[in-house]
């Protein structure tokens, strides 16, 4: 990473190192070199050592003059009653509402148990900050000042059958404050609030998550969230989108009791994949393919910049947007840590990016997980240049429910499909590269749909069928994606429930 | 100095070097308590004006449900526990337990639990006490 450098006198003292070096040089250097030379270069010395105060530059990271001392934190027992997120910094989806001016925001953000639908079928009891996943994103600048209250409402009772956990401890650890956690960060018991404030020193993207051990457990059911914390005096450049996009992981596993929620399966955390790192979803903003079916507008030659927080926990992402090339990547989303002309950026859990690209042309801009087995669980997005820009914010949850599957296993060929075939096939919208797969079980039957899933390439040796597809597909054979037996069933269950769906109902999330 | 003081000044010493190594999270007296706390136990116990008591552990400790089973199993039997109350971290190193303060104060509880688990060479600490909802009270060595 090569730093930008702090100000122009920075640069001259450079200037000044390399002058010096160079005049050593030119003393031992024979006297064929005129004594005039060697002035010039002392005259050139002296002007630019003219030009440095003799002073270091002002480090914009002085931390004798940060606000370093905020007051101690304050827990009741008074219970908040009102909405679970409050404050006009917060944004709630991926688009961002401009920064609020004042120095002072006030943010809260409530803990609460409930109901999510991370992917079409799968309900997931989740665990969260202000009643979403992910929690709202704050935004703000350098100095400001942020005034933080959460009261634990996990106890709250949520109408039916009790399908959400039982509730529990609950904090706030801010990762881009500089406090005690022992203070700021402790855990609070349901009915609980806590108040405490903070002052933004450094700028960034900084994650937000509950502290409260399991953290692992606590991180993977939904409580995190971004605070992007632009620079004292804004971004050096300028913009036409701005998003942020938080990557995380779900591990998720159908609820042991075969509870149901409006008739489909209620999936709870799977203990097991969580200690071993095998997530069974990897998604943008916590929706597996969502800004595929609901992507992001920007118009051909519009510069895009994204704040992108990959939370895990556990795993690493390498984003890329396929079609452009991130013209800045600011590493954490400081300025200072810039690098130019990038294809991906890597993030560990808790890092950040904020990106800038242009859009060159019409078309769909694929944000994507480059690590491709997190990309097959959902971590996809679109930028496109097709979509109308929303009025209303981009929140998943008001996104109306698509027809979908309740068998499990239905559902994961649905998800298997969307993550590995949408490409070449639809979903009752006409022929791609292949078949429409719309009444493909009225067309074959399973044991041929079985056959020609496990190995197409010996199909098409010997079966009358698959030798005429091939023809009319000219002859772009289907790549042999190497199935097992149980996941063949659950492609053929899903087709089966589509050809069960009145005409038109059932389509495959992808758009591309 | 007398011994009780001196048993304060010790207890205090144990909880700021448990705190003073809070690098690691799950450290916090606070996170202790998450670790055991359990809202259905806590409803109940406050529902019939019982207390909960939150305790850390200090002693030799193997982590493991052995341990865990081990440690409820003697502490549920400490006069004046309320039955089924004990909720144990052997990770976390802390212990709770719902009790009726009419019958039995805390201190009563608090030494026939350490009673108990003397035979394990573990003693109690007592961090927070819960007598009514949403309010964890600070309480020193009974």
């Amino acid at each position: 990473m090569q730093p930008q450098a702090q100000s122009g006198i920075g640069i001259i003292s450079r200037v000044n190192e390399t002058t010096r070096y160079t005049l050593i040089q030119e003393d031992s250097m024979t006297t064929t070199n005129s004594l005039a030379r060697l002035l010039a270069f002392s005259a050139a010395a002296l002007i630019l050592g003219a030009c440095s105060p003799g002073t270091p530059p002002a480090d914009p990271y002085d931390q004798s003059k940060m606000d370093l001392k905020p007051p101690p934190a304050k827990v009741s027992s008074e219970r908040h009653k009102g909405a679970f997120a409050e404050g006009g910094s917060l944004s709630m989806g991926a688009e961002l509402k401009p920064l609020d001016p004042a120095p002072v925001k006030t943010v809260r953000l409530d803990t609460t148990h409930k109901i999510i639908e991370i992917a079409p079928g799968v309900k997931f009891s989740a665990w969260t900050f202000g009643d979403q996943v992910p929690g709202p994103t704050i935004r703000a600048r350098v100095g400001d000042k942020i005034r933080f209250s959460m009261t634990n409402r996990s106890d709250e009772p949520v109408p039916g059958v009790q399908l959400t956990a039982a509730p529990m401890m609950h904090s706030m650890d801010f990762h881009a404050a500089m406090v005690s956690p022992q203070d700021k960060y402790r855990s609070i018991a349901p009915g609980q609030t806590i108040e405490f404030d903070f002052t933004l020193n450094y700028p960034g993207i900084f994650m937000y998550h509950c502290g409260t051990p399991m953290i692992l457990e606590h991180i993977a059911a939904g409580m995190y969230g971004a605070v992007i914390v632009e620079p004292r005096n804004g971004y050096p450049t300028k913009v036409n989108r701005e998003y942020v996009i938080v990557q995380s992981e779900f591990y998720a596993k159908l609820d042991p009791g075969g509870r149901k929620v409006d008739g489909a399966p209620l999936y709870v955390l799977d203990g097991d994949r969580l200690r071993t790192s095998q997530p069974s979803h990897t998604v943008f903003n916590g929706v597996h393919n969502g800004m595929v079916k609901k992507p992001l507008p920007a118009k051909p030659g519009e510069r895009v910049r994204l704040h992108v927080l990959n939370v895990g926990p556990s795993k690493t992402s390498s984003f890329h947007v396929v079609g452009t090339i991130l013209d800045r990547v600011w590493f954490e989303g400081n300025p200072d840590n810039q690098f130019r002309g990038m294809q991906t950026v890597l993030l560990g859990s808790s890092n950040s990016a904020t990106v800038e690209f242009m859009i060159p042309e019409a078309g769909a801009y694929i944000m994507v997980d480059h690590h491709f087995a997190n990309a097959s669980q959902g971590a996809i997005g679109l930028i496109s240049t097709d979509v109308k820009a929303e009025t209303k914010d981009l929140e998943h949850h008001n996104i109306p429910a698509s027809a979908t599957p309740t068998d499990p296993d239905a559902v994961q060929g649905k998800l298997n499909f969307e993550s590995k075939c949408l490409a070449c096939h639809s979903v009752g919208e006409g022929k791609k590269l292949g078949p429409d797969v719309a009444g493909v079980t009225k067309r074959r039957s399973d044991e041929w749909l079985a056959r020609w899933l496990k190995e197409p390439e010996k199909m098409l040796e010997t079966d009358a069928d698959a030798q005429a597809m091939l023809k009319e597909y000219n002859n772009i054979p289907m790549p042999n994606q190497s199935l097992g037996d149980a996941e063949i069933q659950q492609y053929i269950k899903y087709f089966h429930w589509i050809d069960a769906q009145p005409a038109g109902a059932a389509k495959a999330g992808g758009a591309h | 100095m007398s011994a009780r003081a001196r048993a304060v000044l010790g207890a205090a010493g144990l909880l700021l070097a448990f705190q003073g190594a809070a690098a690691a999270c799950g450290i916090c007296v606070e996170d202790k308590i998450a670790a055991v706390y359990d809202h259905a136990i806590v409803t109940q116990a406050l529902g019939r004006k019982h207390h909960v008591a939150f305790f850390l552990i200090d002693g030799p400790l193997v982590p493991g449900a052995g341990m865990r089973r081990a440690i409820e199993a003697l502490a549920g039997s400490a006069h004046g526990v309320d039955k089924g109350s004990v909720r144990v971290s052997v990770e976390a190193a802390s212990l709770s337990v719902a009790f009726d303060p009419r019958r039995t104060p805390l201190a009563t509880v608090q030494k026939a639990l350490e009673q108990k688990l003397a035979a394990r060479k573990l003693s109690l600490m007592p961090m927070r006490l819960m007598d009514q909802p949403a309010n964890l009270k600070t309480i020193g060595r009974q």
